[in-house]
This record gives structure tokens, C-alpha cells and sequence, in this order.
């Protein structure tokens, strides 16, 4: 799940300082990258397509073409499915590139998701399983979300291998197969297939971070992502006797329902603050110089100050920073046009801020909406989502390498308000940090799960170069 | 579509408990008890729910019941038909044919298609017949599967017991009277010499009750109904993610409308027959609260506070005016995705003579800007004439009633606040009477497109013989 992390910041002075040149692939490296890419993309891994193992196979296939041993390559099938996503079999991948000698550490994870959102051929311009590369953009589904992430992991181990790179803690690579629909893959990363991965000190996700350019060419900013919300589901029901729609009943559960989504329409959750969202404000908003900035310090100076904080939520770029979301997505009420009804719900989909327990939400819920008549359940398990220490290694590693591609780059940490793979290994105790190098324009390219989704051309190959740097760091100490 | 029935308060208060009339003994001989339950056993168990193409086995079932009877083949026609779109149902057309008659037929009106029922929302299957404490369980027990069984057994006893009627009886049973009408829309028209007659009698809904002291209510016979109306309420939002809820919401805006509907009054009207009925319930009420706002409302038909306060009595609902009301929800299309459409079904019985226009430019006002409101474009509503009691209808007809439940229960021309079957035939220029003898305790067994839909024991078997001497009244002279 993709973030359409909004960075809209302001411009910022182009760095002026004399920089080392921009490292660049080579041309047969760029021409590896771009077959992988458009074969990736080409296979349409939706979930009931049954195509998922496919890629995994032929990524695997990438890394024993490249010399990895066979014995440390798995493609792990397994099956996914719910009742409202549909079922599939599908597989994730492992590659282990061990340490050579004894490893300076527990291993590094490298994360990734194969499948991709649905993508329907009447809704996109060009087919959506084809890779057009047209006006300086590969388009296609996946194209940012997140195949471009799959290929800069894989090409960028395959390049380091070539140029004799030797890790010195093991580098471990989980690729899912089920991130958009159940997270099943990733809830088995974190528990089963824990062992398998050499039980990794921490994780990088390439489906996390990322970097965007302004309209106008100025820099807008990288994140790299420590936190995400607890997504949480919640249904609200009301039941009725029901009757005769000729003689409508004091009482109705569609007014009923009316009443509580309106409560929860005016509520707003208490406002908080975490060690990633003050890091993010605090760099936010040296660049704001507007009534927003205004609002970002005093409420860092004053985490009470719920006005400010306010402000903040009000503004379009800050949607969901500040506290918890719930908002309603889907009603459902009613059985025949001329019977009153006998059952009302609502589904309310909540982002639940890192370390908010998501049964505390359903009591607050239940206070909101304060009628007996509305019963408010939980659609999920879900658990409390744990934000990442900032470790200054993965920051330092992931900073430099941005502004190695692009010097003078502003880099803020980011809490995500959507879900992703790292949700389990967070709450398993393993920090999970978002940290893929590509970009794109903002916010036009902001297409993931959209219509014509698609990656600038140079961000596929830039993305490659930036894994290669982060894995030369971290692994190669 | 079952008219509720006429809560008339107790006339004639006595002092002593009345008897239990579900403990009475029913006057229909054990032979044809059995008979008659083994069909409505069979009927109820066929679940003939618009879409599921059930319809046509049920018509069968009837047909067959008639050959058995003796009735020859080529009088029992099975006319298969389309209702909603993709909904392949059927009508059963029957006609005793009597021996040179000079009078013009009897249409004896029923349909055979009941309300979707949820076995999630029931205690029991309701498709499933059940017979528990003097009640007969299951989805169209009185709406009115009862009605079917009812005339079907009341014309194969007449036959048995050799009975040759002096004008040609036609039985006419819809198979899409709860949602399109259809049936009755070609039975007026299309197959109009297949039914035309000189007047109808409609099983859909017994007219007599009781209260739960067991005191007759009255049976109220139907000469004007209102016209039925379904409208949709729509609200539309770009929509986007739900990680990042918008200010504004389709949900919140339906939701504000549903409130104004909610706390909506329609302007308060008087016809020929509410007056009529009204005039009549004043006797009866004397001088209660509720009789003098009736008369304070006759003598001054502007006193809107006289008729807010007799629409609130929940003997009187939807008899002072036009009703609207919520009856159905559905909007998003996805847990994660804030909603593009939300849309509420309105279900509107609305006054003879307004057209359904004004109604909906009402609506419109009361929505706001943000609400779209159309009427339901396959059903267009048309205001019929009220029909003129006929002396030779209510003869008959009380007598029967008066033969099951004693002078107390009082027959009466009364407004409907339901459309049904017979609204297609009046408005074709036959007159149409609802006057199935089934009857029930008010409110307990007032379940009609509700939950646990019942009829008590008693009221089937009765009904068979109510039929059974209205023809020999009004086919047998």
C-alpha cells in the first residue's frame, strides 16, 4: 500500500555547493534494469490472477543467473484471501546473500511487495500490464507501487555481487505476495519464516520513502519512513423491527445511523505527537514561513495546544498527522425499497496513531456515537502499530545516499497514515524503516492504486544506484 | 404489497375480557385443514423472492393443485414474464367459466412474489415452514402466500362439493407485486380479456384485527389508496484515500438529508374517503384526546397541530398526509477508499391526487444542493380514483367477517396507505377491493416485509371458508 505521502513543501534553494558527480549505471546495468522492469510490470500480479509466483520465479531466476546460490533462494508459495478481497495462491521470495566470514551483525531485511492494486484496461490510457514508456515516464500498474522498489533491490545485489561486494552481515530479501489484499506474507515474515530470515535486526522497505521534485524542478523533499498508523476497520449496527414502509415506525435505524455519523463527523480525535512526527514538523517547518509554519511551532512548543494542531490537520499537506482519523467509507442498510429497515450499518475505516490500542478507538467510538442502539464492533485484529527509533546508521545511510543522487536534497522522517508490509515486524520488535530512492513529480505523479500510474524514467535506474549506496554502507561495515 | 390493517380503537369497550380468538376453534372441517396446510406448507418453503426465479415453480404448483381439482387445462394459463430486469417470474391466470352467465366476471387479485427475507436476521429460516403456538411461521405467511392458499382452496372446495358459479370466476396471481408490479401492469392491459371483469376483490391483506386484549379492532375495506413512490437520495465526492479523509464526505452529506427527512412534515390533507373514515372514528373514539383532535381536524381541516397530533397515533400513521421514509442505504465501494457515491432509497406513499412530482420537488428542497433526488426510474408512480364502495361487495363481505368474528367487528371503506396489485386495475377502470379474511392480533402480528412473518393458525383455515362464502354470495345467486 503505497503511501501518497504529499510533500508539498516549499522551494528550496538549489544547493550551490561543488558535488562529487552523480553516480549512474552502466549502460548494460540500465539495460538489465529496464528488461526486469518491463518484465515485472508485464505480469499482472492482482490478487485471483494467480500470477504472483510467476514474478517470484523470475526473480529468483535474476538472482541464480547472477551466481547466488541456489540453496539460498526460496520461492515460498502460500495462499491468501478474505471475504472481501478474494482468494489467491500466491508466493513471496527469500534470498539470502550471507556475510562473508563472521557477520559484524544480525542481518539487514530488504522488503518488498510483487502484487500489485487491480487495474482495469477501460479505466487507463495505455494497457495497464504493458510497460509504455512514453514523454519520460514508464507507464503501468506497479510502476511505483512498487515493482520499481523490487527491481532497484534485486538489480542493485546483482550489480554489487558483479563488482565484488561482500557483505559483511547477511543481507536478506523478503519480497510478498499479498501487501495490497491480507498482509499474509508479511505476517508470516514476522512469525514462521522469522528463523528462515536469519531473525534481521532491522528492516528496509522499499515500499516506504521516496522522494519528489516540484512542477518546476525545485526540490520538494525525501522521507524515509518510521512509523505508519494502525489501520483498524469498525462497524457501526443498528438494528429495528423494521415493518411496513406505509407506516413508518418513531424509530428507524437508517435516522439512527444518520444521527451517530454525524457525531463522528464533528469529533476530533485528541491531537498527539510522536518522536518521528516531531523530527518531521521540526524539519517541516524551518521551510514554512506561513500561517502553517506558525501553527507547526507553536504546537511543538506546546503539544497541548490543541488549536494549533488543529490548523495543522486542516491543512491539505497534513492530513492525518496529527492524531487519529476515523472516517466512514461504505453504508449498507435496508432489505426492500418498501420495508422499513431492519439493519443499518456503516464501516468506519480508522488510522489509529502509533501505540493508540485500536479497542480504546472502539470505546471512544461507543462514546461518540453514546447510543445504545448503534453497536459498535471491531472488523479486525489489528494491533497497536509501533513507530521505528530513528537509528542514526539507517538515517545517516539513507540521508547521504540521497543527496549523493541529489545533493542539497532536504530528507524528513515520515509516519505513513496508510499500512504496509512493515506493520507485523514493527510489532514483532523488528524497526522497519521505508527507504526506496525513487521519486517522482509532485504531486502529479501521486498515481498509485490510480488511474495511468507511472515512474520518470530516471528515477528507475536512480533507484538502483541509491540501493547499491545503502547496502555498501550499512552491510558493508 | 399488504395493506397494514385499519387499527380501528375498541367500539363497544365491554367490561369483560374478551376470549382469545387464536384459541378458538377454526369452522373448517379437519380434511380440508390438512389439505389446506400442506399447500401453504409448500408455498411458503418455494422462496419467491424477486431474482431468484421461483416464481414460475410456485405458479406451477398452483396450477397443478387446480388440474387436480378438476378444473380442465386449458382454463389455466401460466403467462412467464420479466419483472425488475433479469427477474424471470410468472402470472397464473384461472377462470371458472359458469354456464350463460349474463354478468360480467369476478377477478379474484393475489400475488405470489414475497419480500426478500435474511435467514441472518430471522430466528428461523424463513423459508422454512414452521407452526409454533397457534402461529404459521415464514416469509409471506401473511403477505400473502396465506391469501394464495386461501382463494386456491376456497375455489377447489366449491368445486368438490359441486358448487357452479353464475358468472365466471378469474383468479389472477402476480409474480412481481412487491417490486416492479408488472404483472398487474400487463394483467390490466396486455391480458386484459384474460381478466377483465366487472370488479376485483384483492386477497393482499386480511382487513380484520384485534387488539392484544383480544377486542375487535374493525376490517377495514379499501375504496382510495395513496400512490406509491420510491425516490433516491444521492450524494457524490471525488472520493480519494481514506488515510486522508476530506472535509467534505458523500456519507456526512447524506447523512445531513436523511436528518431533514427525518424531521420532514408533509402538509396535512383530508379526501372523500379519510374524511369518511375519519368521521367514523370519531364515533368511535368519542371523547379521547385522540377523538377530539379528529373532530377538531374535520371541522377545521387548516388545524395542521390537530393533524400532527392524529398522525402520531400509531393507529393512525400515514393517513393524514404524505409519508416518506429511509428504507435503504449503500455507498463506497471499498473498506480504504473515502465514498464517491452514497445513496439512500426513499419510499414515499403519497396522497391520491398529488402528483409524485410535487413530492419530489419537496424532497429536492428539504436535501439541499448537495443531494441529488430522482424518482426510482422503474417504477413511476400514478395516482388512482377511489373506487365506490359497492353495497353488494360489503354485504358479502361483512357477512363473512361477522360469521368468524361476531357484529363487534365492524366493516368499514378505509384509505390505504400501501399500494398494491389492485391500484393497476383501478386505474384501468375496474374497481378493486382488498378483502382477504386473514386476520391477526395489532401490532404483534403486524410483520409484513418484516422479521418472523406469521398468521395464526386459526386465521389461514378460517380465510379458506371467508372465500368460500363470498363466492357463493357474489358468484352464486
Amino acid at each position: 500500500m503505497r503511501l501518497t505521502a504529499l510533500i508539498l513543501f516549499a522551494c528550496l534553494p538549489a544547493a550551490a555547493l561543488a558535488a562529487p558527480a552523480k553516480p549512474e549505471l552502466t549502460p548494460a546495468q540500465r539495460t538489465a534494469t529496464h528488461a526486469m522492469f518491463e518484465h515485472a510490470i508485464n505480469i499482472p500480479t492482482v490478487i485471483g490472477r494467480h500470477r504472483t509466483p510467476e514474478l517470484a520465479q523470475y526473480v529468483a531466476d535474476q538472482f541464480k543467473a547472477a551466481g547466488f546460490p541456489e540453496a539460498d533462494i526460496h520461492v515460498m508459495p502460500y495462499h491468501t484471501g478474505s471475504a472481501t478481497t478474494g482468494e489467491d495462491d500466491t508466493a513471496a521470495l527469500i534470498v539470502r546473500w550471507r556475510a562473508a566470514g563472521k557477520p559484524s551483525g544480525r542481518p539487514i531485511l530488504l522488503m518488498g511487495h510483487m502484487d500489485v492494486v487491480e487495474a482495469k484496461r477501460e479505466d487507463s490510457t495505455t494497457d495497464p500490464f504493458v510497460m509504455t514508456e512514453k514523454d519520460g515516464y514508464y507507464y503501468g500498474r506497479g510502476t511505483i507501487d512498487m515493482k520499481d522498489g523490487i527491481v532497484g533491490i534485486t538489480q542493485a545485489m546483482i550489480d554489487l555481487k558483479a563488482a565484488g561486494f561482500k557483505p559483511k552481515r547477511d543481507i536478506v530479501v523478503l519480497f510478498t505476495g499479498d501487501e495490497e489484499t491480507n498482509g499474509i506474507g508479511a505476517t508470516n515474515g514476522a512469525t514462521i519464516w522469522r528463523e528462515m530470515l536469519g531473525n534481521p535486526e532491522y528492516g528496509l522497505n522499499a515500499d516506504g520513502g521516496g522522494g519528489g521534485f516540484n512542477p518546476d524542478g525545485s526540490m520538494a523533499g525525501f522521507t524515509m519512513q518510521t512509523a505508519e498508523k494502525t489501520f483498524a476497520g469498525y462497524t457501526l449496527t443498528v438494528r429495528n423491527r423494521g415493518g411496513h414502509s406505509s407506516k413508518p415506525r418513531k424509530d428507524n435505524a437508517i435516522y439512527s445511523l444518520a444521527h451517530a455519523l454525524d457525531k463522528i463527523e464533528a469529533y476530533r480525535f485528541t491531537p498527539m505527537q510522536s518522536e518521528t512526527t516531531r523530527a518531521y514538523f521540526a524539519a517541516r517547518e524551518k521551510s514554512e514561513k506561513t500561517p502553517l509554519g506558525d501553527a507547526m511551532r507553536a504546537w511543538l512548543a506546546n503539544p497541548d495546544d490543541g488549536k494549533a494542531a488543529d490548523f495543522i490537520e486542516a491543512s491539505e499537506s497534513e492530513v492525518g498527522l496529527t492524531r487519529t482519523r476515523c472516517v466512514p467509507t461504505r453504508l449498507f442498510g435496508g432489505h426492500a425499497d418498501n420495508a422499513l429497515p431492519q439493519l443499518a450499518t456503516a464501516m468506519i475505516n480508522c488510522r489509529i496513531f502509533p501505540g493508540t490500542d485500536p479497542n480504546a478507538i472502539k470505546a471512544e467510538l461507543e462514546k461518540i456515537v453514546s447510543d445504545p442502539e448503534v453497536v459498535v464492533t471491531r472488523n479486525d485484529n489489528a494491533v497497536s502499530s509501533i513507530s521505528s527509533p530513528l537509528r542514526p546508521d539507517v538515517t545517516g545511510a539513507y540521508t547521504s545516499a540521497v543527496q549523493r543522487l541529489h545533493p542539497g536534497m532536504p530528507v524528513f522522517p515520515e509516519m505513513s497514515t496508510g499500512a504496509s508490509d512493515a506493520r507485523p515486524f514493527r510489532v514483532a520488535g523488528i524497526p522497519v524503516y521505508g527507504a526506496n530512492g525513487g521519486w517522482v513529480i509532485v504531486p502529479i505523479d501521486f498515481r498509485a492504486h490510480g488511474k495511468d500510474e507511472r515512474l520518470p524514467v530516471q528515477s528507475l535506474y536512480d533507484n538502483v544506484v541509491h540501493w547499491e549506496l545503502m547496502l555498501r554502507d550499512l552491510a558493508g561495515k | 404489497m399488504r395493506r397494514i390493517a385499519m387499527l380501528l380503537a375498541c367500539i363497544s369497550a365491554s367490561a369483560m375480557a374478551a376470549p382469545n380468538p387464536l384459541a378458538q376453534p377454526t369452522k373448517l372441517d379437519p380434511e380440508w385443514q390438512a389439505k389446506t396446510r400442506a399447500l401453504f406448507k409448500q408455498v411458503i418453503e418455494i422462496p419467491t423472492v424477486t431474482g431468484r426465479g421461483q416464481v414460475p415453480k410456485m405458479a406451477q404448483l398452483v396450477a397443478d393443485q387446480l388440474k387436480a381439482g378438476g378444473f380442465p387445462e386449458s382454463d389455466i394459463k401460466i403467462m412467464p414474464y420479466e419483472g425488475l430486469p433479469g427477474d424471470k417470474t410468472a402470472a397464473l391466470i384461472f377462470r371458472w367459466r359458469a354456464d350463460h352467465s349474463t354478468k360480467k366476471p369476478i377477478l379474484l387479485l393475489g400475488h405470489m412474489d414475497v419480500v426478500e427475507a435474511k435467514r441472518e436476521d430471522w430466528k428461523f429460516d424463513p423459508f422454512v415452514f414452521r407452526e409454533e403456538g397457534g402461529y404459521f411461521y415464514g416469509r409471506g405467511a401473511s403477505d400473502m402466500k396465506d391469501g394464495d392458499v386461501a382463494m386456491t382452496m376456497a375455489l377447489l372446495k366449491l368445486k368438490a362439493a359441486g358448487f357452479k358459479p353464475d358468472r365466471d370466476i378469474i383468479l389472477f396471481l402476480s409474480g412481481d407485486e412487491e417490486t416492479m408490479g408488472r404483472g398487474a401492469t400487463l394483467g390490466s392491459t396486455e391480458w386484459r380479456s384474460l381478466t377483465d371483469a366487472e370488479f376485483g376483490l384483492n386477497a393482499d391483506g386480511g382487513c380484520a384485527s384485534y387488539d392484544r386484549n383480544f377486542r375487535a379492532l374493525g376490517c377495514g375495506i379499501s375504496t382510495a389508496e395513496k400512490t406509491f413512490q420510491t425516490y433516491f437520495f444521492t450524494a457524490h465526492n471525488p472520493g480519494g484515500h481514506s488515510s486522508r479523509p476530506r472535509p467534505d464526505n458523500a456519507i456526512y452529506d447524506l447523512a445531513d438529508a436523511l436528518k431533514a427527512l427525518q424531521a420532514h412534515r408533509f402538509t396535512p390533507m383530508l379526501n372523500e374517503t379519510s374524511r369518511g373514515y375519519f368521521e367514523e372514528r370519531a364515533k368511535q373514539e368519542g371523547d379521547t384526546p385522540l377523538g377530539q383532535q379528529i373532530r377538531r381536524w374535520l371541522a377545521n381541516p387548516n388545524d395542521g397541530a390537530a393533524a400532527d397530533a392524529i398522525e402520531a397515533n400509531p393507529l393512525e400513521v400515514g393517513l393524514t398526509r404524505t409519508r416518506c421514509v429511509a428504507t435503504m442505504l449503500q455507498a463506497g465501494h471499498a473498506d480504504n477508499a473515502l465514498p464517491q457515491t452514497a445513496k439512500a432509497t426513499v419510499n414515499c406513499r403519497i396522497m391520491p391526487g398529488v402528483q409524485p412530482k410535487v413530492v419530489q420537488a419537496e424532497l429536492q428542497q428539504l436535501a439541499g444542493p448537495k443531494i441529488e433526488v430522482v424518482p426510482d426510474p422503474n417504477y413511476i408512480g400514478q395516482p388512482t380514483p377511489v373506487s365506490p364502495l359497492r353495497p353488494d361487495v360489503l354485504k358479502a363481505v361483512t357477512a363473512a367477517i361477522q360469521r368468524f368474528h361476531g357484529p363487534a367487528m365492524h366493516v368499514y371503506p378505509v384509505m390505504q396507505t400501501g399500494a398494491s396489485d389492485g391500484s393497476f386495475f383501478r386505474a384501468a377502470g375496474i374497481p378493486v377491493y382488498d378483502v382477504d379474511g386473514s386476520w391477526g392480533i395489532s401490532p404483534d402480528d403486524e410483520r409484513a416485509h418484516g422479521l418472523d412473518e406469521r398468521v395464526p393458525v386459526r386465521a389461514m383455515y378460517d380465510d379458506v371458508l371467508h372465500w368460500e362464502m363470498i363466492l357463493r354470495d357474489l358468484a352464486g345467486k
